[in-house]
């Protein structure tokens, strides 16, 4: 609210600058017109007129009641200043200017007048001074009802301006806020959906491995195996888009327990850690309950690190996935990432020490390794293992 | 496949489809383009209530020198067809919406237009245009009734054209070189019939900002109470887009529509898809409050820039959100002089190693506001409380700017947990 009404008043002051600039360019245009005032006359209120210009364009930025009294001030010495030299020979001219400055340029403070608590008496001490002033003073110069006329049309129109706004702005704020309730309800609604959703992925959730298989055209994989997963994850999907929260102990065939909780888990929580600290944040999804001959799970485990070394050597990011599955008789991981990926014949495997390293070693423990890239989107490698 | 399908927000925002690889951020929020600026309507009801003041002032003149005219059924019938116009502009300003139709806009000008012009005539004899004109005047004023409901720069070109209108036939008709004293009364008639409509239409365009202005700050305002991490407001839009599009895909393998091994072009679309759902599981989880509101507003996010390499600025609680959000917002939002170009940078953490730590000891977080073309005595006073909410600061001033450093203490997230 504070921040609306400050905005306001700004608002208000630009118009009163605006409009005071305005109409006091007028008035000048009238009085320094040929035949208006005489020379003396002229020569006296340009330096007021620069002063009144002057406080009306600080008014634009200063909320200092001071420059409404420089305003005030000046105004009416000018009208002072050309009614006492120019009594003998009033002119249509200088009559129509000071009727544009004291109705109209100074007028303009009543924008500005129109909010605070105190500043609407000191309008209209203001509007009463400067209204007896400009009447009496140019009693001679034009009819009296013309000067009355129009003292009130520009003041009133000048305080209906102002308070017009004033009384606006609650009634906006008001709707601001209720939009702004709307707003931090869906807000919340948003974060507890992309919770939701996200915690159930992170517990148990294969679609990403699974898509990844698929962007590589799943080329490689059973395609019956890969049916049954891509139904399971569809499932999934489905559970979560109806509202459901889905926590199955188990999906499909693959055993759904927090890996940190087992033994290969804790040994990957090292492994996760390792090249945490080398700077590849390592994430990992599906079951972790794996019991595995000792010579086996060392080959499983130099095969993923080596793996996980070529993504944070090459791949360009600091992350990978590995979603490690089991069935009746193998242990599959599958090491996923984002990065720039290559065409699978322009690399030499070798280079990558993936021949050596990773094929070489599954294969001493009846496993095997297949290698899935293109360019541009990213890099699947899956590991199998014979349990 | 629905992939990117068209959604759309509270706010009416056209959530825009993120394409290929790099969804992973919220597009900034382009705020909330209403068709119905808030507070016009009143705002129009004011309007109208200067403009039937202004064409009040015009008829009193009018019957004033009823007796002056060579036929003054002329500009009797000009004076009809410009109240018809104000009740016209009135009635299909308030009752049209927001948005008046073109034809009722084309309908008021042609009216306000030939009432203008019937009125010069009137006048013609005369030769005194500035002192005898009156609903061409007062035109001026009757344009007002449609400026909250037409673009500004509509009104602005009506408005110009009157000027015009009316300064030409003043040089045609009046001989000011021969009378010298008739120019001031030609001056102030067209003053009167232009400035009007021209400051109006200033001041709703201001008006506007400011509602803008406000709308934005609240919605920011909002992120204030998320959670030490959040997803923005589109995330879980976006998400369930992603998850919809992966469930018709698996779906379609699972039940043998989409034949195996997959074309290539449906093996991008699961790439893209993979691709988009990691870093929307993954990355947005480390985005703070403060990225989400900076992102979020066109305000901020235009100047502001924030450096929070540890995910910081979310262990600050809901006071010192508020405060250094007001901070952040009241040092961008000063704009003393349009042109300047001002920045803020906001750098939260690293911590500072406290040798006491231990369980219930706060940690300290530094936050440092660094900013350009921020003049010291420019920064509202405001700002200072708000910064106070915040922790102990001190303010500094380098190359001519600002740059405050603030000692935010924070509770440990470990002894919260624990």
């Amino acid at each position: 609210m504070d921040q609306i009404l400050k905005e306001r008043d700004r608002l208000l002051q630009r118009t009163a600058r605006a409009f005071g600039l305005a109409f006091t360019a007028v008035a000048f245009a009238c009085l320094a017109a040929p035949g208006s005032v005489g020379p003396t006359t002229l020569v006296l209120i340009v330096p007021l007129f620069a002063i009144l210009a002057f406080a009306q364009y600080r008014l634009g930025v200063s909320r200092a009641l001071a420059w409404i009294v420089v305003i005030l001030a000046s105004g009416t010495a000018i009208l002072f200043v050309v009614v006492t030299l120019e009594t003998d020979t009033p002119t249509a001219g200088a009559a129509a200017g000071l009727g544009m400055l004291m109705s109209f340029s100074l007028a303009s403070v009543a924008v500005v007048l129109a909010s605070g608590r105190y500043r609407i008496p000191v309008l209209a001490v203001v509007v009463l001074t400067l209204g007896v002033l400009a009447v009496v003073l140019l009693e001679p110069w034009r009819p009296l009802v013309h000067s009355i006329t129009l003292f009130a049309v520009g003041w009133s129109s000048m305080t209906l301006v102002g308070a017009w706004v004033v009384a606006a702005v609650p009634q906006v704020a008001r709707r601001i806020a209720s939009i702004g309730r709307a707003h931090r309800a869906e807000r919340h609604a948003s974060e507890l959906e992309a919770q939701r959703r996200q915690n159930a992925r992170l517990l148990h959730d294969t679609v990403l491995a699974t898509l990844t298989l698929l962007a590589h055209s799943g080329v490689g994989v059973a395609p019956a195996a890969l049916q049954q997963q891509a139904a399971e994850d569809a499932r999934l999907l489905r559970q979560l888009r109806l509202g459901a929260t889905p926590t199955p102990d188990r999906s499909g065939q693959y055993n759904l327990e927090p890996v940190e909780e087992t033994v290969l888990g804790t040994t990957l929580e090292s492994v996760k850690q390792r090249f945490g600290r080398m700077g590849l944040e390592v994430s990992w999804h599906g079951t972790g309950q794996v019991l595995l001959p000792s010579d086996v799970l060392d080959a499983f485990l130099l095969a993923l690190a080596e793996c996980l070394e070529n993504v944070r050597r090459h791949s360009g990011v600091t992350e990978a996935h590995v979603t490690i599955v089991d069935d009746a008789t193998t242990v599959r991981a599958m090491v996923t990432d984002a990065g720039v990926g290559f065409v699978l014949d322009d690399v030499d495997s070798a280079r990558l020490g993936f021949k050596d390293s990773v094929v070489a070693r599954l294969k001493e423990v009846g496993g095997q390794a297949r290698l899935f890239s293109s360019p541009g989107s990213g890099t699947t490698v899956v590991l199998e293992v014979p349990r | 496949m629905k992939l990117y399908e068209l959604a759309e927000n509270t706010l009416g925002v056209v959530i825009t489809p993120k394409g290929g690889t790099n969804g992973d951020r919220p597009a900034p929020n382009v705020g909330p383009q209403r068709r119905n600026p808030l507070g016009s309507s009143f705002l129009g009801l004011g309007a109208a209530f200067v403009s039937a003041l202004g064409a009040l002032y015009g008829l009193g003149w009018f019957v004033a020198q009823w007796d002056l005219y060579s036929s003054p059924l002329v500009a009797l019938v000009s004076w009809v067809l410009l109240l018809l116009a104000l009740v016209v502009g009135a009635v299909a300003a308030r009752f049209s919406g927001e948005r008046m139709p073109t034809w009722i806009l084309v309908v008021f000008l042609a009216i306000v237009a030939v009432s203008v012009a019937l009125d010069l005539y009137a006048i013609w004899d005369l030769h005194n245009v500035g002192a005898y004109a009156t609903s061409a005047t007062a035109a001026g004023l009757v344009i007002l009734v449609i400026v909250t409901s037409r673009p500004g720069i509509e009104v602005l070109i009506a408005d110009v054209l009157l000027g015009i209108a009316l300064v030409v036939v003043i040089v045609v008709n009046v001989d000011i070189a021969g009378q010298p004293g008739i120019l001031p009364q030609q001056i102030t008639s067209v003053a009167f019939a232009t400035i009007p409509a021209t400051i109006a239409v200033l001041l709703i365009g201001g008006f506007r900002r400011m509602v803008q202005l406000e709308l934005d700050r609240v919605l920011v305002q909002s992120t204030v109470n998320a959670p030490r991490f959040a997803v923005g407001m589109l995330a879980s839009e976006e998400l369930a887009r992603l998850d919809l599009a992966a469930e018709e895909l698996l779906d379609s393998v699972a039940t043998g529509r989409t034949p195996l091994p997959l074309r290539p072009r449906t093996a991008s679309v699961a790439a893209s898809l993979a691709t988009e759902l990691r870093l929307h599981l993954i990355e947005g989880r480390r985005e703070t409050w403060l990225y989400h509101a900076i992102t979020e507003s066109e305000m901020l996010g235009k100047s502001v820039s924030l450096v929070d390499k540890g995910s910081l600025a979310g262990l600050l609680d809901d006071r010192q959100r508020d405060g250094l959000l007001s901070a952040i917002w009241m040092l961008v939002s000063e704009k003393a002089k349009p042109s300047a170009q001002r920045t803020v940078e906001v750098q939260v953490g690293p911590i500072i190693p406290n040798p006491a730590t231990g369980p219930g000891q706060k940690l300290a977080v530094p936050i440092v506001i660094s900013t350009t073309g921020i003049t010291r005595n420019r920064v509202d006073p405001s700002t200072w409380d708000a910064l106070r909410r915040v922790g102990r600061y001190s303010d500094s001033t380098r190359d001519s700017s600002v740059k405050i450093d603030v000692e935010c203490l924070v509770d440990n997230p470990a002894d919260v947990q624990a």
